[in-house]
């Protein structure tokens, strides 16, 4: 009950940095598929064997409009709207695995495998339109509304993966995953241009004012949604929507790597490349696309001679059909492709303390050049690209096993929401049951209100330990 | 050592995640959001000549043309529920020997009139032309009666004109719409 009702209010960016490096977890490989490995098999917990939910903002938290204060709301929603710019964003994320299963073949490749849902939103806010919506257009003559500012993508897809991990040398691990992904719903309007301008007509002009549109070129790009617009009951949508996942929807291919590699007995390096791939938008594409110069003079009276019983000219409709004419709204058909959001992983790490493996300066059971010890320190970076430039984030970490059966990590974190998210996370091995939960921004779990990003993964696997 | 560690890091996780809550917020507050966008938008314009008050043909005088347009976003309901207050700019330039009389006529879809407009217009000169401005400012139970409107009828009088009469009067004009949307 506790995890549903976090569930309702947890948010997470997609950066998993408590996570990463856990070798202890067999969902580590989802993060990076040239980690170590010290199972021999996992089985996930079908549903459950890692659930992940992300709902960020920078430059403004909840608690920012809805906190209890004596300023109004309104005062305070107009502020924010002046205090953040078009580089913030609101995104959300969500990863639920449905089977993940790994296992050591005899040729000591470590294969995994699995089947896990992704939802993925980001919307930057469009600060200009912003202001135009709530201030209106009077005191800003001659300020050109940026529409450019609109850029916003959102996907729904289910991710189909294999991946192989071999331990290649003493000192260097690597591994490699294939992806397809089948997408059930998709969305994306990017690259938009120009600009909306009132200014202050002339003598020569026509009117007082021209409103303009100048160099206009707006798009959205959906797939998966012409077919269900005409479905008006929710049970269709959801038993179409369902379908798609199954291979039903556009295809898609994309690659993780990764390398785990020992300087020396102390120091070890990781990194992973993660969803390098784009999806094929082929089939149910419907992009809707703007075009357009035009200035706006209001409706010119001609004063006609009018004949008994005969009307004057149909001013507003003409005004209507020539907004329409220069400023149409072109629905297209044509394919597009569709880059996955890549995700970049690396860390440097120091080990120390007492040896994790019986007091031995010898790893006698996993051979790998690096000893294990008991404590860990070291940074981490992580990136993301977004459709306006990559989103970066700096980590420090402390590991430390506790026991055989507990391991914890706590990191601090530098990113795009705070200076100050302090993240934990431990794993659980109670003979062949695997648990791990994972949260951040925990100074923050005082007042969610006030958290621009906060996260908890948690899951549940059966590993078989290496004999 | 080593217990000492485990019993308080799961201690803070657990009574952290436990802890975790959404507090001195008043999500009520929503409610009171309202936008108040003031909006400067182009109304109507034209340009009359002398010649459009005289029929040469027949030798008589004009003394009123009229127009009429449609404004079928007055009547929409949101602008019903959101128009505050709308200021109405009119700037005339004449270049004719006569002053005018300007009427503008809010018609709603049955043609009743819901709200009028009148003003006078100083006459000019070709050398001179004069601008005559006119501010009609609508709030409070009026914005009611100009929102049943879908239309506007322009009229334009002139005392008496000839065929000798020359120059061009000429209006620009725009609406300032303060709205609230909640």
């Amino acid at each position: 009950m506790l995890f549903i009702a976090l569930w309702g209010v947890t948010v997470i960016a997609q950066n998993k940095q408590v996570l990463y490096g856990m070798h202890e977890i067999p969902q580590n490989l989802m993060l990076n598929p040239g980690t170590k490995i010290s199972q021999k098999r996992h089985y996930g917990i079908p549903l459950l064997s890692q659930v992940h939910f992300n709902l960020g903002m920078s430059g403004v938290s909840v608690y920012d409009i809805f906190g209890k204060s004596d300023t109004d709301i309104n005062t305070r929603i107009r502020n924010k709207i002046f205090e953040l710019s078009d580089k913030d964003f609101f995104t959300s994320t969500q990863q639920l695995d449905l089977i993940n299963f790994g296992w050591l073949a005899k040729n000591k490749l470590y294969f995994s495998g699995g089947i896990y849902e992704e939802f993925d939103f980001i919307l930057y806010f469009p600060r200009d339109l912003a202001i135009l919506a709530w201030e209106g257009n009077r005191d800003y003559l001659d300020y050109e509304f940026d529409l450019s500012q609109v850029s916003t993508t959102g996907d729904l897809m289910t991710v189909y993966h294999f991946g192989v991990n071999k331990q290649i040398t003493k000192k260097l691990t690597a591994g490699i995953r294939a992806k397809i992904y089948s997408s059930m719903f998709s969305y994306k309007s990017t690259n938009n241009s120009g600009t909306f301008v009132t200014r202050l007509g002339d003598e020569n002009s026509e009117n007082i004012y021209e409103h303009r549109l100048e160099n206009v070129n707006v798009s959205v790009e959906t797939s998966g949604y012409a077919s269900l617009r005409d479905v008006d009951q929710a049970s269709l949508v959801t038993s179409e929507v369902l379908k798609r996942a199954f291979f039903g929807g556009n295809l898609g291919v994309g690659i993780d790597i990764g390398a785990t590699y020992d300087i020396t007995n102390e120091l070890a390096a990781s990194a992973s490349v993660l969803d390098f791939g784009a999806i094929f938008h082929t089939k149910d594409v419907e992009s809707y696309r703007v075009r357009s110069n035009y200035t706006l003079d209001g409706i010119e009276l001609i004063f006609p001679p009018l004949v008994d019983g005969q009307g004057t000219l149909p001013y507003y409709d003409d005004l209507e059909d020539e907004v329409e004419r220069e400023v149409p709204i072109d629905t297209l058909n044509s394919s597009y492709t569709q880059l996955r959001p890549m995700k970049v992983n690396a860390s440097l790490g120091y080990s120390f303390g007492a040896p994790t493996d019986g007091g031995t300066d010898c790893n006698c059971y996993d051979m790998s050049g690096g000893l294990s010890r008991n404590q860990a320190v070291g940074l981490q970076y992580y990136s993301i690209f977004r459709p306006k430039g990559p989103q970066m984030a700096g980590t420090l970490f402390y590991y430390r096993r506790l026991f055989d059966f507990l391991s914890a990590k706590a990191t601090y974190t530098i990113d795009s929401y705070s200076s100050s998210n302090v993240g934990l996370g431990m794993v659980v091995d109670f003979g062949k049951f695997n648990f791990y939960v994972a949260a951040d921004n925990l100074l923050s779990y005082g007042n969610l209100a006030k958290a621009k990003s906060v996260s908890l993964q948690l899951g549940f696997n059966i590993k078989i330990a290496r004999e | 050592m080593k217990k000492n560690l485990t019993i308080p890091s799961l201690g803070i996780l657990l009574i952290l995640l436990l802890a975790a809550c959404v507090k001195d917020t008043d999500f009520e507050q929503a409610d009171n959001i309202t936008l108040r966008p003031t909006v400067e938008l182009d109304l109507i314009y034209f340009d009359l000549s002398a010649s459009d008050f005289f029929d040469s043909n027949t030798s008589n005088q004009i003394l009123t043309v009229s127009d009429t347009t449609e404004l079928r976003f007055l009547s929409d309901g949101e602008i019903q529920d959101g128009l505050k207050r709308a200021e109405f700019y009119f700037k005339f330039t004449n270049s004719i020997q006569r002053s005018f009389t300007a009427d503008f006529q809010f018609l709603s879809e049955q043609n009743d009139t819901t709200y009028a407009v009148q003003t006078s217009v100083s006459q000019g000169t070709i050398a001179n032309p004069v601008i005559t401005e006119f501010i009609e400012n609508v709030e409070g139970n009026a914005i009611a009666d100009l929102t049943m409107a879908s239309k506007v009828v322009v009229s334009v009088t002139i005392p008496s004109s000839d065929a000798n009469l020359t120059g061009s009067l000429n209006l620009k004009s725009k609406t300032t719409y303060y709205t609230e949307f909640q």
